[in-house]
């Protein structure tokens, strides 16, 4: 049997190129930079990394019955959660670095996470129509003979 | 507008209200699927997770001076295209060939249909006057953050889908290609906002959120995977920081003398 061997990195170009052709026409239509992404991309890190942070935690606490429920897990990573937050904390108090147009570091907080559950649903929603497409094109082909007759 | 004056009536100050019918209930969705998913109380989980949604996709009516509230709003307006395109591709894949819980062929066909339906309906939600208007007829601000969104990941999503079945599938060409064409779509879709102005929204707002819609999806997937990452190395380190378990005493001469009686009394049979 010929046995197809690829690497990941066409893929991940496949992926990149469509948000950089758009964004190169968005450049050329704009011809300009636009400043407040770098907060942005900053905001959804942080964002992203403290809300992903809760979940894993409530997989530890709800997956560790094998374990006797460990502390130190729990400990960890509360502490790796504290980080994200500290980070987050003196970004956006700190010289304007991450505040977009928020009255202050609660506000930006909370847009945030409300920023994060609209973004968040656009992507599920986007690779529900993605995965689903590709599962619908595969099933969609006669199923062919594995063996033939001897 | 049934809700609001009751709440109106029992209004202790803005932040408070905004918690108890916005963030409470937002809490909850991850909560009661938390202990649906674990197993711990099934029925209280799925109840938990949908009175959240339902909460937090009404906050517009039961905290309208929320500004977080507008998220809510958006889901509750995408959630009649979402629900169509959803059962949409459920038609598309069951109605092939599939092993199990195989539909009717034309299943695919109305799949087709109510899929390519609920991108259309996003579109006039754009470009004619389905668009999410939320305080004072302004158009809701998440809508501008949610459309670019989802059309540059599932313009990406679907391009690295096509090319993953080129690759590694086995004369998968026509299926590759039906999902390039999908990819298509979703550009074209996307530099046409960027050209002609929405209902409510200008082709210039669009162009912008387009960058931060880029900058969300990077600085999201960033994040998750740094999150992921230090969950690994939270789990890896505690493992490393085990004791090796010790070994089993090696079976007693009485030990032995029972497994080999059991093993005995199991071997055999009549001859035929």
């Amino acid at each position: 049997m010929n046995q197809k061997r690829s690497s990941v990195a066409p893929i991940v170009f496949a992926a990149l190129l469509p948000i950089i052709i758009l964004v190169t026409i968005d450049i050329y239509l704009n011809s300009h930079f636009h400043n407040e992404s770098f907060k942005r991309f900053g905001n959804a890190i942080l964002t992203s990394y403290v809300i992903v942070g809760i979940i894993l935690i409530g997989n530890l606490f709800f997956y560790a019955d094998s374990r006797h429920r460990p502390m130190a897990p729990f400990v960890g990573m509360i502490f790796a959660l504290a980080i994200g937050l500290l980070i987050g904390w003196a970004l956006i108090s700190n010289d304007d670095l991450l505040l977009e147009a928020n009255s202050g570091l609660r506000a930006q907080m909370l847009s945030n996470i409300v920023h994060f559950l609209v973004s968040g649903t656009a992507m599920a929603l986007a690779s529900v129509l993605a995965i689903g497409a590709t599962f619908a094109a595969i099933t969609g082909r006669e199923r062919g003979l594995l063996f033939e007759e001897e | 507008m049934l809700i609001s004056p009751l709440v109106a009536a029992i209004s202790m100050n803005p932040m408070l209200d905004a918690a108890i019918w916005f963030w409470v209930p937002l809490c909850a969705i991850p909560l009661g699927i938390w202990l649906s998913v674990s197993g711990k109380s099934k029925f209280w989980g799925k109840f938990l997770a949908v009175i959240g949604l339902i909460l937090v996709m009404i906050s517009s009516w039961t905290v309208p001076e929320s500004d977080s509230s507008a998220g809510g709003h958006l889901i509750l307006t995408i959630s009649a295209p979402t629900i169509l395109m959803c059962w949409g591709i459920q038609g598309m894949i069951f109605g092939g060939n599939v092993p199990v819980g195989r539909l009717d062929s034309s299943a695919r066909w109305s799949g087709a249909v109510a899929t390519f339906g609920a991108i259309g309906i996003f579109c006039l939600m754009h470009w004619y006057n389905l668009t999410p208007v939320w305080r004072d007829g302004l158009v809701n601000p998440f809508w501008i953050v949610f459309w670019p969104t989802f059309l540059l990941f599932s313009t990406s999503l679907c391009s690295a889908a096509a090319l993953a079945l080129k690759l590694y599938g086995s004369n998968r060409s026509t299926e590759s290609l039906k999902l390039l064409f999908l990819s298509i779509l979703m550009s074209v879709v996307a530099i046409m906002a960027m050209i002609f102005d929405g209902y409510l929204t200008t082709a210039a707002e669009f162009r912008d959120y387009l960058w931060l819609a880029a900058a969300d999806i990077f600085g999201t997937l960033v994040g998750i995977s740094l999150a992921i990452a230090a969950f690994a190395v939270v789990i890896w380190s505690y493992e490393n920081s085990l004791s090796e378990p010790q070994d089993s005493s090696p079976p007693s001469p009485e030990e032995i003398e029972h497994v080999v009686s059991l093993a005995v009394s199991n071997i055999g049979g009549e001859e035929e």
